[in-house]
């Protein structure tokens, strides 16, 4: 060999091996570069590759779910939520209870397992991950939102019940009732999951927004839009609303009357914290900004759900949402508040009737 | 050495005593220096005669125990003595500080209190007491007085005496926390008639606002919910949570030391409070329009 490389002084044996790992990789790439591999979808994997792909995907699966949180205690409310993004999000492709699978994306390689197969398949935290993170070279996308893993728990809380679920069970929490015909058009996409006319959200982890003021419901919609509220359910579905119809659909929830009363958890516990806060602290009243007589861009509480406001306190003491400026005046104050304060406050919050002044 | 934070600018007399205190260590200290090598030269280069007598046992007794003795209980009566009369005389005016992460709060009375700003007659002995409400600080204003520590529990006492009026500037001398470096604060000397009618004017309610704007400023300070965490005495805003406003408008700085007082640095502070002062308790408000931003600012610098 006179050639510079390999080195005329390493082993023989080294020499040879050297040699060939250059002619694979050779090899390969002029595989790739002149396109005789078939990529094709209607060809389908052979046996070997195919048990390669998935022994390497199911691997990275349980090695990288390994450091999720605790699995969740899943509740009716968490599947309810659950139910209500799967059939925007995922039955396409996953199929639903009482349908087949969509035809087309039968013809995806590798097919979508449906709903049942993969729910019953993996563990809570394995569904949790996947769901989070998507899966490369599957169609599997990843949730929009990486800081929103309470509602990719709601997802798997969810399709841990789907084997169970009935089908008039799952069509009532996934569809809600259908507007009325007086309502705008939009308001069918919002209606499914936060109610309309005199019914309320399908679940208590979603906020009531009948008559909230209509700059609270725009500007929601708007960080939503923006990005600076970070949400993989929420923002999905207000990417494709215009202007007129955010108009018309805020001023819709805006003057309905507040839903009925339902079961509200009554707590006293809260009153004092919500009315004077807690200044040896740095916590603020809450109804100060959160009652009748604020400032129209400041949510009113008086009657929201429990559920909801509990979830939002922790998502701001847990994530940095602080691009949002409302979001901004919250976090810091959402962290001076103990787990104990976070409940009390939340429960006397929805105990009050809606409209509630100070 | 002159400034409005200097220890060597002596404007009250605890100061103006630490300066001479100060300066006499410093004098004593290099005459016994110069003295020490003196000897050590004659130790190395004398004669045998001078050399026996500093390495006797009388010399060594002398100058290495009785000297040294009588020279400590010396600096330290002279010491006492300056504390003694610190703390024998009657106070004229008591103001009770307190320190927070990251401001002082200032109360001349009872139940009223201002904040980031001391007001003194001049040539009065003024009294502080200083307590904590979270972590240790340390009020210190080097032109005016030594420096005294805020611990939580307990309550501390510093006099001040300023001889001049002026304004004198401080600090947290002991590190608080992430917003440590912007808890200063000013103390504004004034003569004891001009005292008497601030102090009057500020244990007072509120101006109302004059104008349509700062009546709108008044408006959304109230139903942004800024009243949730300070008080304007003369309207509903009550909380005790950050700085009282009643007055905010006359104080020199804004957010304790960090900026000063106009209409502009007011807008700016509440935008990015979380920018101008790092680790600070109040939150950023970022949601209010131009209009409404110049509002409240042009209330709360009317706030006189």
């Amino acid at each position: 060999m006179s050639g510079w490389w390999p080195p005329s002084r390493w082993p023989a044996m080294l020499r040879h091996v050297a040699i060939l790992a250059v002619a694979a990789a050779g090899v390969i790439l002029l595989i790739a570069w002149s396109g005789i591999y078939n990529v094709a979808a209607s060809k389908g994997h052979t046996k070997l590759v195919e048990w390669f792909l998935r022994f390497g995907m199911e691997n990275s699966v349980r090695t990288r779910s390994f450091a999720q949180d605790e699995p969740q205690i899943f509740n009716a409310d968490m599947i309810a939520l659950g139910a209500a993004h799967y059939r925007d999000g995922c039955a396409y492709c996953h199929g639903a209870p009482g349908t087949t699978q969509p035809f087309i994306a039968q013809q995806m390689l590798p097919p979508p397992p449906l709903i049942n197969t993969a729910a019953r398949r993996w563990k809570d935290h394995e569904l949790h991950w996947i769901v989070q993170h998507g899966l490369k070279y599957t169609g599997m996308p990843a949730w929009p939102s990486q800081k929103r893993a309470d509602e990719v728990w709601a997802v798997v809380a969810f399709l841990k019940a789907v084997p169970t679920m009935s089908v008039t069970n799952y069509e009532r929490l996934a569809s809600g009732n259908p507007p009325p015909p007086s309502a705008p058009q939009a308001v069918a996409l919002c209606g499914r999951c936060h109610g309309v006319g005199a019914s309320g959200p399908s679940s208590a982890l979603i906020p009531i927004i009948h008559a909230q003021p209509r700059e609270v419901i725009v500007r929601a919609i708007n960080d939503y839009r923006s990005g600076a509220r970070e949400s993989g359910i929420m923002q999905p579905i207000v990417m494709d609303l215009n202007e007129r119809q955010i108009d018309n659909l805020a001023s819709y929830y805006a003057s309905l009357p507040p839903p009925g009363p339902g079961t509200r958890p009554s707590g006293d516990n809260g009153r004092a914290l919500a009315r004077e806060g807690a200044p040896a602290d740095g916590i603020p009243p809450c109804l100060l900004c959160h009652g009748p007589d604020a400032t129209a861009s400041y949510p009113r509480l008086a009657g929201q759900n429990a559920a909801y406001i509990v979830n939002q306190l922790r998502l701001w003491q847990a994530q940095d949402f602080r691009h949002s400026a409302h979001a901004a005046i919250m976090t810091p104050i959402a962290r001076r508040l103990s787990e104990r304060q976070i409940h009390d406050v939340a429960s006397y919050l929805s105990s009050l009737p809606p409209g509630a002044s100070q | 050495m002159t400034g409005v934070a200097s220890v060597f600018d002596g404007n009250g007399t605890q100061a103006m005593q630490i300066a001479t205190i100060g300066w006499v260590l410093l004098i004593g200290a290099a005459i016994i220096m110069l003295a020490v090598g003196g000897t050590l030269w004659l130790a190395m280069t004398g004669g045998e005669r001078t050399r026996s007598l500093l390495g006797g046992e009388r010399t060594v007794t002398l100058l290495g125990i009785v000297f040294p003795v009588i020279v400590l209980t010396a600096l330290l009566h002279y010491s006492l003595l300056i504390m003694r009369n610190d703390a024998a005389d009657e106070a004229v005016v008591e103001i009770a500080v307190t320190g927070e992460q990251y401001w002082w709060r200032v109360s001349y009375d009872e139940n009223i209190s201002s904040a980031n700003e001391l007001r003194i007659p001049v040539g009065q002995r003024t009294v502080l007491r200083l307590a904590s409400s979270d972590v240790i600080h340390s009020f210190w204003a080097p032109s005016l007085a030594g420096k005294i520590d805020l611990i939580p529990g307990r309550t501390t006492r510093m006099t001040l005496m300023p001889e001049r009026p002026g304004i004198f500037r401080g600090a947290c001398a002991e590190f608080c926390g992430t917003g440590h470096a912007f808890m200063a604060f000013n103390v504004i000397v004034m003569s004891t008639a001009d005292y008497r009618t601030w102090r009057t004017h500020e244990l007072g309610p509120a101006t109302p606002p004059s104008t349509t704007l700062a009546q709108q400023g008044a408006e959304l300070f109230q139903r942004a919910g800024c009243g949730g965490c300070h008080a304007i005495r003369g309207t509903g805003a009550a909380g005790s949570i950050g700085p009282d406003l009643t007055h905010f408008g006359s104080r020199t700085t804004i957010g304790a030391g960090t900026l000063t007082m106009s209409e502009a640095n007011i807008a700016s502070f509440i935008t990015n409070t979380d920018r101008h002062k790092p680790g600070n308790a109040m939150p950023p408000f970022r949601i209010f329009s131009a209009d409404e931003m110049q509002a409240l600012s042009a209330y709360l610098f009317g706030l006189k």
